[in-house]
């Protein structure tokens, strides 16, 4: 592989901030071995922190290191560069030292967003959820418009089984990212989890009308469309057969829950009716014992 | 126009000792300007979390607007994030400082001169200021001395007379040919048309052009003013939740019979 494809193939990963740290890695180390750094011109700073983040990743410090001397000698006391150096040090050395070290960080610049969160990572990671979540609020009540840091909140709720408080920070999401069919669909998911069931139809219905109005890329949003149809007709069954809905959003059930049953069953058995219809019979046996 | 007859002589001299280096000067002082301003640019001010978090509430609360007549939350959530504002507003929770006590008299709005951080903006921008003016009066005091009523080119395309006052500044005659250009206006053209210049020779960003700096003042140089009263930005704020809470909308409410009715089920 040539230098040019491989310099190609790193710029276009940064643009799409693709993670992907095996192919970052081989790719930069030939970048490395070539001596194309330097014809990189200011690309380069973004360069070694990408190889930085991948090689810490696949576990070749060594290269990380070296790639972190170059920029802590172009960008003394850079944020940015003190960051990379606290996920360098999250590599190796134990709890105490890294915490330590964000707090250092912290203390010189209380605004430093990317070394807040990863104070937060930290935590979770060694099972101090408590205190995880405690920071993160403080973090998000600072920094609200940060939608991955609304997630893994909503995420460390729902690992702990607190999935009213994950609704909650799932509705931060839903305001700052309206138009994202994934986010409204985890929403749903997570009101059907909680047991507000009208609550989770609605919101699968809206799923579904985001994705369908947007026909242009109908084909990305199958597998969003699959879940959501499938999942509606798991709400409209269980408020079919149970008469006593209780919502905890108050959410009224709708009144023509039996063409939206039937519908969904439609649709689920269209869904599987193209393709290969793998598991069909199942599906159909399944679709069969509801009606 | 019977005066084009009775040309007038222009010496080459004049070209090569007068309008050339009047362009030239004109144009490495603007190279000069601009890494004498990279120099004196101070790094951006850091903020410290209180201030961040009093300055970002504001947008949380637009956030929560922008979208109230769709709104992608059930009520119960809606209301809930928008009355908590409110209330957080109200009692000044997201203040710099911390809720005010209920002894304490209204803080008086902040006096800019009084206030290290304002002062710190205003000086950068006076700091930029400088360096954009005393070099142009510089120049144009060296014009005026030296080459004060002086012909340089004439233009190859005739003019109407409005363009007098423009390309003659500095010689009074009534009734010479517009298409001469005195000193004093070379300089004008070249002050408000060699930005382009700049721009090819610096890229985009750059600081050389000091036409652009006329309209700024020091005053408006901090973006975001840092003397905002945040106390009233909030109460006004407040006003704002509860008009939105009176237009919300749940984009959700009648979700079904929209999907109902793509799929034929409901007319």
């Amino acid at each position: 592989m040539s230098l040019s494809v491989a310099l190609q193939k790193l710029a276009a990963y940064r643009k799409s901030n693709t993670r992907k740290s095996q192919e970052t890695f081989q790719n930069g180390l030939l970048v490395l071995e070539k001596n194309g750094v330097s014809s990189l011109g200011d690309d380069s700073w973004s360069f070694l922190e990408q190889l930085t983040l991948a090689s810490i990743d696949v576990g070749k410090l060594d290269v990380a290191d070296r790639c972190l001397e170059q920029l802590a000698e172009k960008f003394p006391a850079s944020p940015r560069v003190d960051v990379l150096v606290g996920i360098r040090m999250e590599a190796t050395e134990p709890f105490d030292t890294v915490m330590n070290y964000y707090a250092e960080v912290l203390d010189a610049d209380s605004a430093n967003a990317a070394a807040w969160k990863r104070k937060v990572t930290v935590l979770r990671r060694a099972n101090k959820i408590d205190k995880a979540v405690t920071e993160l609020s403080q973090f998000l009540d600072t920094f609200y418009a940060d939608v991955e840091g609304w997630l893994e909140l909503a995420d460390i709720y729902t690992s702990c089984s607190q999935y009213t408080s994950a609704l909650q920070a799932l509705t931060h999401v839903l305001l700052l990212a309206p138009q994202n069919p994934f986010y409204t669909l985890q929403f749903a998911e997570t009101a059907y989890t909680a047991g507000d069931l009208p609550l989770a139809l609605k919101m699968l219905l809206l799923v579904i009308d985001m994705c369908e109005r947007d026909s242009s890329d109908l084909d990305r949003l199958t597998g969003v469309l699959t879940r959501a149809w499938w999942a509606t007709k798991l709400c409209t069954r269980h408020l079919m057969t149970s008469k006593s809905t209780n919502s905890a959003s108050h959410t009224s059930v709708p009144k023509n829950l039996n063409l939206i049953d039937e519908l969904a069953t439609e649709q689920v058995l269209k869904l599987y009716s193209s393709g290969r219809g793998e598991g069909r019979d199942l599906v159909t046996r399944w679709l069969g014992q509801s009606t | 126009m019977g005066s084009s007859d009775v040309s007038l002589y222009l010496d080459p001299q004049i070209r090569d000792w007068v309008l050339f280096p009047i362009t030239l000067v004109m144009i490495l002082v603007g190279i000069l300007r601009h890494y004498v301003v990279q120099l004196l640019q101070s790094p951006p001010k850091q903020l410290s979390r209180a201030a961040l978090r009093e300055q970002r509430a504001l947008a949380r609360a637009q956030i929560l607007r922008n979208s109230s007549t769709s709104s992608p939350l059930p009520p119960v959530y809606y209301t809930a994030i928008s009355s908590h504002l409110r209330q957080a507003f109200e009692a000044g929770e997201y203040l710099k400082d911390g809720p005010p006590k209920p002894g304490d008299a209204p803080a008086a709005p902040a006096n800019p001169m009084t206030d290290p951080a304002a002062m710190d903006g205003m000086m950068a921008g006076m700091k930029t200021q400088m360096v954009m003016m005393v070099p142009q009066m510089v120049i144009m005091g060296w014009i005026n001395f030296f080459f004060q009523g002086f012909v340089l080119i004439k233009l190859p395309f005739p003019l109407t007379l409005g363009f007098k006052s423009m390309l003659q500044r500095g010689i009074e005659t009534p009734d010479m040919d517009v298409r001469w250009v005195s000193s004093l206006s070379w300089y004008f053209l070249n002050f408000f048309g060699l930005n382009g210049l700049y721009r090819l020779i610096l890229g985009g960003e750059n600081s050389a052009d000091s036409s652009r700096d006329m309209s700024a003042t020091p005053f408006t140089a901090a973006p975001a003013g840092p003397g905002q009263d945040f106390v009233k930005l909030f109460k006004a704020e407040q006003d704002n939740l509860e008009f939105s809470e009176g237009l919300y909308k749940w984009a959700a409410e009648d979700v079904e019979i929209r999907v109902l009715k793509r799929h034929g089920k409901l007319p």
